[in-house]
């Protein structure tokens, strides 16, 4: 493997600092690690790519501290952008949380920043960038903090089995800036790689149809229950890995090993499956639980599990396997020595039950109803209805549907472990074995927040608002913040609070399990609590990277908090703001027979501003150019006034209309006009626009482009009181390019090569 | 240099694998055993190997030996091997998945020679088939295969399958015949004579309707026999004794059950996890 060559030198420097610092300070209990953060060259999946590795390796390495210790972790940026590391689910002082402009500032290139706190905790927790997109490319890694060994906690038969470190992630070829960029331009790209464009030509086929029409009336695009298509997935850095020994020890059967399993991946939550059994949970987020017996759980975004398994037969290697969520790859960890048991992958997702299923929980306004379900803690999941190994192949019935009941009013129709035999881990399972009772005198603050977003421009957010539109939360300390989430979004969120752990309010009482991430599903309730008893802007959000860098974040302002590092506050939380709503751009162009065809678009969450142009090779057919400047208003987004400016010259040529469907003489030849306008989405996607010249000429235009007709295959149309009107197929080759042609009834019929960036 | 050596390796490509592998580049051959029976085996495990321009296999029924040809720079014989074995077929370096393997059709459902034989195993084809008689051991309670079709006569009316629920409930009919009285202990065999009636009537009645509603009625009236037994009857292991408050507009009515979790039989998955565990019998 030449993958890391360029920096071995870097990781030969770096042992040995450690190895000469690390038994000098041990015995004053720092340990301290150096950490090179550097640029390197990977080939994970057919392509080399630039990564970021920290003293040469990806994962970042694993940090492990006993409770008790200092933490001394020195950071060299040797990268030629700022960095940052978060010590995820770790108690700390506030300016050793490592989120750029809110509780330090960004390491800049070329600079060493020393990370210190003493240990206060024990548990499986991670640690990764802060900054931009780099927890994408290889910036994660284990922390792990042992319990001591004379711990009051400390449990026979689980803390002191062998343990292993895993670190779930996923790779993609792409850069993540482009990826963050085309999922706000509602690129199908990944959807077309995952097999999962959801076209009319596939609902025809597995007669879904009117499934599909349902869908596109209540202006839905294709769904999918993740964004992005990874090319490979990891863990510790392989798609496929072995263990034979662990602690020197061969294993044989009868073994147990405990694996302390961290979800490093940007955007995927992964199934986990073993082929040797049931697995125990025995901790989650770095917090004990009782152990519970599961056949399968699934790890959200920047949780942590604690797993047990066992060898159950010698001369056999028993496959561990991580599948993302949306069932496309996996990666794989045989553990024992001989033969491979496999386990069998996880069967595609019916896309189209779980299109009729949001279907059914949309409402026209875009809101979300749970048709008095009362969801929460993960026990209902409406994606079994997409699950085959649950609900039955497409196609066929289940079983008791054949009896004349009514499965639609069932109670538990999306709960999984009453309708399989599969035992599948959620939230309401979780017990802690202690009490975790808040202090009874404590005051309590309560919150509420609605999870919103819209899936057609990628805008995340809480109750609507980015942080950018809103303001730190102030919180005294010392108060109990019991904070209930609604999930009003389609997607579901890995809820993260940086610097405590909260209570999940489940059936267990005084025993609520601690954590510090909460997935929430779609149409979720759920509450946490936790006492807010540390002083510092503390940092809430969505752990999905793509979520958070939409802006789905909120901070906690605990005290009034005197970061030294951060002697101008104000400031830097508007740096902070800003990155969280950056803009993004795009542009596309048809290089056509008959003329050039495109748009250029530069977009943040609320503001759009837009030019589209037609430019024809003559006088004749026409050179025109639209520019909006609009806001988007309300939740959804269906609604965008807007000011706009015309500019069009053209010889009088094809299809000639001086005026327009309402009488108005609409001099073409030459024109240059100011309007005011709406746009606005109708069912079935349809834009309706409608815009008032300065000179009081209105022009009304209905449009819809991408209509996915098959895989690959988008249709559009266009029709406007002008009397101009156009219609395109245009198919796509890859994420850039595509064959078009249309019919324009100002330029005639053209054929060309659309480029997309 | 390179174009000669690009040539050469062209020859001697075209020339070892003359007819239906000659656009695999790079070819190696590679041999190894794989276990299967039939013709049928042949063309599952020939389909899950073969990629098109990477990867052939040939697989000799007889001798149960594959020859692999592979494009090396693509992919390798342990690639291959894996998805062979995700169709259900082992060999040397995988075992297929159980749940992969038990789908097979019957006439593939070859020896699997290298699927380690130790408790695990045993373990499975007990939770697979869930036959109650593979778990009738020699020496244990003669009621056992009594409750082992009991319990899965419950299990088809979990999942409201009147059919099975019928099946089961003919065997349990057999299995009461069976049941050699003068072997039970005394308070086992008290209880016995005062149920024998009753558990026959009520089984017979299940068995032979198929109205899912009328199987349940008389597994309400079984299950308050079978719990007379399950009382004085020695269990290895717990039987949990539930209770569904709604059923028979809210006369309510118990049943028996290997596990703490309810499962509610008279309901299925109308209503699978409504009741409770009354009482734990050991």
């Amino acid at each position: 493997m030449n993958r890391y060559k360029n920096i071995c030198l870097k990781l030969a420097q770096a042992a040995l600092l450690l190895l000469l610092c690390t038994p000098a300070l041990f015995a004053q209990k720092v340990v301290r690690y150096d950490l090179y953060v550097s640029d390197t060259l990977v080939n994970y999946a057919g392509k080399e790519k630039r990564a970021i590795a920290v003293n040469g390796q990806i994962p970042m390495p694993t940090l492990t501290f006993t409770e008790g210790d200092t933490a001394e972790i020195v950071v060299h940026n040797q990268l030629n952008e700022s960095t940052s590391l978060h010590w995820h689910g770790v108690f700390l002082p506030n300016k050793e949380d490592g989120v750029p402009h809110l509780t330090q500032q960004p390491i800049k290139p070329g600079e060493t920043y020393t990370y210190r706190f003493p240990i206060i905790q024990h548990g499986t927790h991670w640690y990764h960038s802060h900054s931009g997109f780099q927890e994408q490319i290889g910036m994660y890694g284990n922390f792990v903090m042992k319990k001591r060994d004379e711990d009051k906690t400390f449990r026979k038969g689980i803390d002191d089995l062998p343990t292993v470190p895993l670190m779930l992630s996923e790779w993609t070829n792409l850069n993540p800036n482009n990826i963050n960029r085309m999922l706000h331009n509602a690129n199908d790209w990944a959807a077309i790689k995952k097999g999962a464009t959801q076209s009319y030509v596939e609902a025809i086929r597995e007669g879904q149809f009117h499934t599909k029409v349902t869908n596109e009336w209540k202006r839905m695009l294709a769904m999918d229950v993740s964004d992005v298509y990874y090319d490979k997935i990891l863990i510790n850095g392989e798609n496929a890995l072995e263990l034979k020994t662990v602690d020197g020890q061969t294993l044989k059967a009868g073994d147990r090993v405990r694996f302390r399993i961290s979800n490093g991946g940007a955007s995927s939550y992964f199934w986990l499956r073993y082929a040797g059994g049931k697995m125990t949970v025995v901790a989650s987020d770095g917090n004990d639980v009782e152990p519970v017996e599961v056949d399968r759980l699934i790890i959200a975004v920047s949780e942590t599990y604690d797993v047990v398994v066992t060898i159950p037969e010698g001369g056999v290697a028993y496959e561990f396997l991580a599948t993302t969520e949306d069932r496309t790859q996996s990666a794989s960890y045989f553990i024992g020595n001989g033969i491979k048991q496999l386990i069998s992958p996880l069967p595609r997702l019916k896309y189209f039950e779980g299109m009729k299923m949001m279907n059914d929980m949309m409402k026209m306004n875009g809101d979300l109803d749970d048709m008095g379900m009362n969801m929460s803690l993960n026990r209902m999941d409406m994606n079994v209805v997409m699950y085959p190994e649950i609900t039955g192949e497409a196609g066929e019935k289940v079983d008791h549907s054949k009896h004349g009941m009514d499965t639609n009013n069932d109670a538990n129709r999306y709960d999984a472990n009453a309708l399989g035999d599969i035992v599948t881990l959620n939230y309401a399972m979780l017990k802690s074995p202690h009490n975790t009772t808040l202090p009874k005198d404590a005051p309590v603050k309560e919150l509420k927040f609605t999870l919103t977003g819209n899936m057609n421009r990628y805008v995340w957010s809480m109750d609507n608002k980015i942080l950018s539109e809103t303001d730190k939360i102030p919180v005294k300390k010392g108060e109990i913040l019991r904070i209930t989430l609604y999930n009003n979004s389609m997607m579901r969120h890995p809820m993260h609070l940086h610097g405590f752990d909260f209570r999940i309010i489940n059936d267990q009482g005084e025993n609520a399990p601690l954590k510090n991430v909460m997935d929430i599903m779609p149409m979720e309730t759920n509450t946490i609590e936790f006492l807010a008893n540390e002083e510092g802007d503390w940092f809430f959000h969505c752990h999905i990277l793509y979520h958070m860098m939409a802006g789905m974040n909120r901070v906690f302002a605990v005290g009034d908090y005197q970061n030294p590092y951060l002697p101008d506050k104000a400031k830097a939380y508007n740096a902070l703001q800003m990155e969280s709503n950056m803009p993004h751009f795009m542009i596309q162009n048809d290089f056509a027979t008959n003329g050039n065809d495109g748009e250029a678009m530069l977009q943040n969450a609320r503001w759009s501003l837009g030019t589209e142009w037609r430019l024809g090779y003559n006088a004749m057919h026409g050179y025109e150019i639209e520019t909006h400047l609009g806001r988007f208003i309300g939740k959804m987004q269906w609604f965008m006034p807007f000011v706009g400016f015309d500019w069009r010259y053209r010889k009088m040529g094809i299809d000639e209309h001086e005026t327009n469907l309402f009488g108005q003489k609409n001099e073409k030849d030459t024109r240059r006009a100011v309007s005011l306008g709406f746009m606005y989405t109708l069912p079935m996607l349809v834009n309706f626009q409608a815009e008032v010249y300065h000179d009081g000429i209105v022009r009304l235009s209905l449009m819809r482009e991408d209509i996915p007709i098959s895989k690959r295959l988008r249709a559009g149309f266009m029709a406007n009181t002008d009397l101009e009107y156009m219609g395109e197929l245009r198919y796509i080759i890859t994420k850039n390019i595509g064959i078009r042609a249309h019919y324009d009834s100002d330029m005639g019929f053209g054929g060309g090569l659309a480029l997309t960036y | 240099m390179k174009s000669i050596s690009k040539l050469v390796m062209v020859i001697a490509v075209s020339l070892s694998s003359i007819n239906s592998f000659a656009q695999i580049k790079d070819a190696e051959t590679a041999t190894v055993t794989i276990y299967g029976n039939c013709e049928m085996c042949k063309a599952t495990i020939e389909e899950a190997g073969n990629v098109k321009r990477e990867a052939n296999v040939q697989w000799d029924q007889k001798t149960k030996v594959a020859t692999l040809t592979y494009n090396s720079g693509k992919t390798d014989p342990d690639e291959i091997l894996k998805r062979i074995a995700l169709a259900g077929y082992d060999s040397e370096n995988f075992l297929a998945p159980d749940d992969v393997y038990a789908k097979l059709p019957e006439c593939c459902q070859y020896n699997r020679a290298l699927k380690p034989t130790g408790q695990a195993e045993a373990a499975h084809a007990h939770h697979q088939a869930a036959s109650p008689a593979n778990t009738a051991v020699e020496n244990a309670s003669q009621l056992q295969p009594v409750f082992d079709y009991y319990f899965s006569i419950k299990d088809a009316l979990v999942k409201t399958d009147a059919p099975t629920a019928s099946a089961k409930a003919a065997e349990l009919v057999a299995a009461i015949g069976a049941v050699e009285m003068d072997k039970l202990t005394t308070a086992e065999h008290t209880a016995w004579m005062n149920v024998l009636k009753g558990l026959t009537a009520n089984a017979e009645r299940v068995s032979t309707s198929k109205d899912i509603a009328k199987q349940r009625e008389a597994f309400a009236a079984l299950s308050t026999q079978l719990y007379e037994l399950a009382k004085v009857s020695k269990q290895d292991i717990a039987v949990y004794h539930q209770h569904c408050p709604m059923y028979s507009n809210g006369k309510g009515a118990n049943w028996l059950s290997k596990e703490n979790a309810v499962k509610n039989p008279y309901y299925g998955a109308q209503m699978l996890t409504c009741g409770e565990t009354v009482e734990i019998i050991k």
